[in-house]
């Protein structure tokens, strides 16, 4: 499996390297690990945004010179995170030294989770996946949600558990 | 199968945790509610798409450079490129490395001369606003103002015409009747500035209604101030304030009036969101110049965004010009500053 994976990468950074429009195919691949990675040592959702950007524009702009070393390429995207976590750390007196000692403690499995999620919301029926993205991540009511979608609010309640069943179910089946 | 009371279990159990309380809920709904708090980590998906949107913007930007400065590796390629100086099999004309060399330095020195030509362009530009074929009036600093040191007020009136020079000042007692050469007076500014007219000649804020008088002043003119323009000013103009104009006038280059020049220009900072997505192009600021060549009245006239608007104020305040300059006198002149920003 590692060894498709890693197949996967090098066609995809080969193709990026030679038609730097094919970028898109590896920031598809990458986004929501690099976000997990980012949103669970920041404060909010807009600076771990910020951060997110900064990291691919630096990808995008440094893959021309990337070169295999064997490891896989979200490894190389951590460390341009790392990097970016570092000085914006630095800016406010955090010690960067605890992104290693984070990371130890777990860390990977956790990013791992958030990205598998994040994927399986954009896998959703579209009503389910407007329930799930209005509800939690812009945190709307029912009422508000109801009203957008032009439904009864029993509607909504119903299409927020049938959304989160499935997550749940798919979870359970890729973890 | 009815569902609805488990949606709206569910539904009670988020709004409890959305709100910020602590949860108690059983077995059945504990996993749900765990998904919950992580969708509350993941980024919204309109950033998504929209970071995407940016980096393929920039992916075009790379294309075309690439096409530009193609990298050229190898022997081969190098052949392929110089086949004079590369190819082995090339016989047509001898190879002649003088030529290469000569070459390569002219060419270094081309490249030398754009590459700090380049480097002067950046950063920041002072271009003056298109020349105005008249000197342009804003009111607030300038004006003008005479006498003839009468013991009352000038009398009220209305000031004569503008125009770019003058040749009779204004007075409301006239000391000679029989000039050799008639020249209507007139007062110092520009000439499409339209002022309250009337038959009678005097200071537009004086008391004195009845008296024919020429002020207090003195320069032979109108009104309680110096030189011959018309108030309690120092200049040619009308009103309050020196020089020219009403009031105080600011101008444009072009009639006679000289453009400021930048003679201390530091470069503007680049704003951290703009640096962050390689946001480049003009800001356009609106400036006065004054007489003391210091950057006043500073507005955007092309704006930027992303936090350099401001950078680019930031930057022109600390700016020092030779300000323009009228008859040779130093003046305030508006003009267009451009301040560029690009990544190198």
């Amino acid at each position: 499996m590692k060894t498709v994976e890693r197949e996967d990468d090098d066609r995809l950074i080969k193709a990026a390297q030679s038609e730097p429009v094919r970028f898109a195919e590896l920031y598809e691949q990458n986004f929501h690990r690099v976000y997990a990675f980012i949103a669970r040592r920041v404060g909010s959702r807009d600076q771990a945004q910020d951060l997110t950007a900064e990291v691919f524009h630096q990808a995008l702009a440094s893959i021309g010179s990337f070169r295999w070393q064997g490891a896989p390429f979200i490894s190389w995207l951590y460390g341009i995170a790392a990097n970016v976590l570092s000085a914006h750390w630095q800016k406010f007196g955090r010690n960067p030294a605890q992104l290693c000692e984070d990371w130890d403690l777990g860390g990977s499995d956790e990013i791992e989770r958030r990205a598998i999620l994040a994927q399986l919301v954009e896998s959703l029926m579209p009503d389910q996946r407007l329930v799930i993205v209005r509800r939690f991540i812009e945190q709307r009511t029912i009422r508000e949600v109801a009203t957008e979608l032009g439904r009864s609010e029993g509607a909504v309640k119903q299409l927020q558990l049938r959304a989160l069943e499935n997550l749940r179910d798919k979870m359970g089946r890729k973890i | 199968m009815n569902r609805q009371p488990d949606a709206d279990e569910l539904n009670f159990h988020l709004d409890s945790y959305l709100a910020g309380k602590k949860i108690e809920s059983g077995a059945k709904l504990h996993p749900l509610l765990t998904i919950a708090t992580e969708l509350r980590q993941l980024p919204h998906p309109e950033f998504k798409d929209r970071l995407k949107a940016d980096l393929l913007e920039e992916t075009s930007t790379i294309t075309q450079n690439r096409g530009i400065f193609e990298q050229v590796t190898g022997a081969a390629a190098f052949a392929e490129i110089l086949p004079n100086l590369g190819a082995n099999d090339f016989r047509i004309f001898p190879a002649d490395h003088r030529s290469f060399i000569v070459s390569f330095l002219s060419h270094t020195a081309l490249i030398v001369i754009i590459a700090s030509g380049i480097w002067a362009g950046r950063g920041t530009v002072l271009k003056s606003s298109p020349a105005n074929p008249e000197v342009t009036y804003l009111p607030s600093t300038g004006g003008g103002g005479s006498g003839d040191h009468s013991p009352i007020q000038a009398t009220r009136g209305t000031p004569p015409k503008m125009t770019d020079q003058q040749f009779t000042p204004p007075t409301i007692v006239v000391r000679r009747s029989d000039p050799m050469l008639s020249v209507r007076p007139t007062v110092l500014g520009p000439p499409d500035v339209k002022l309250p007219q009337s038959d009678r000649i005097g200071d537009l804020i004086s008391s004195n209604v009845v008296i024919p008088s020429n002020g207090s002043g003195s320069g032979g003119a109108a009104g309680s101030g110096m030189e011959t323009g018309l108030g309690d000013g120092t200049g040619l103009g009308v009103g309050p304030g020196s020089r020219f104009g009403t009031g105080g006038g600011v101008f444009r280059p072009g009639s006679g009036v000289s453009a400021p020049r930048a003679i201390y220009n530091p470069e503007p900072e680049y704003s951290e969101e703009a640096r962050r997505v390689k946001h480049q192009g003009l800001v356009i600021l609106s400036v006065i110049v004054d007489q003391q060549g210091r950057a006043r009245d500073i507005h955007v006239a092309r704006s930027l965004g992303m936090g350099l608007d401001e950078k680019a104020i930031e930057a022109v305040r600390k700016w020092k010009f030779s300000p323009g300059t009228k008859d040779g006198i130093p003046v305030a002149v508006q003009v267009n500053v451009e301040v560029s920003f690009r990544l190198y």
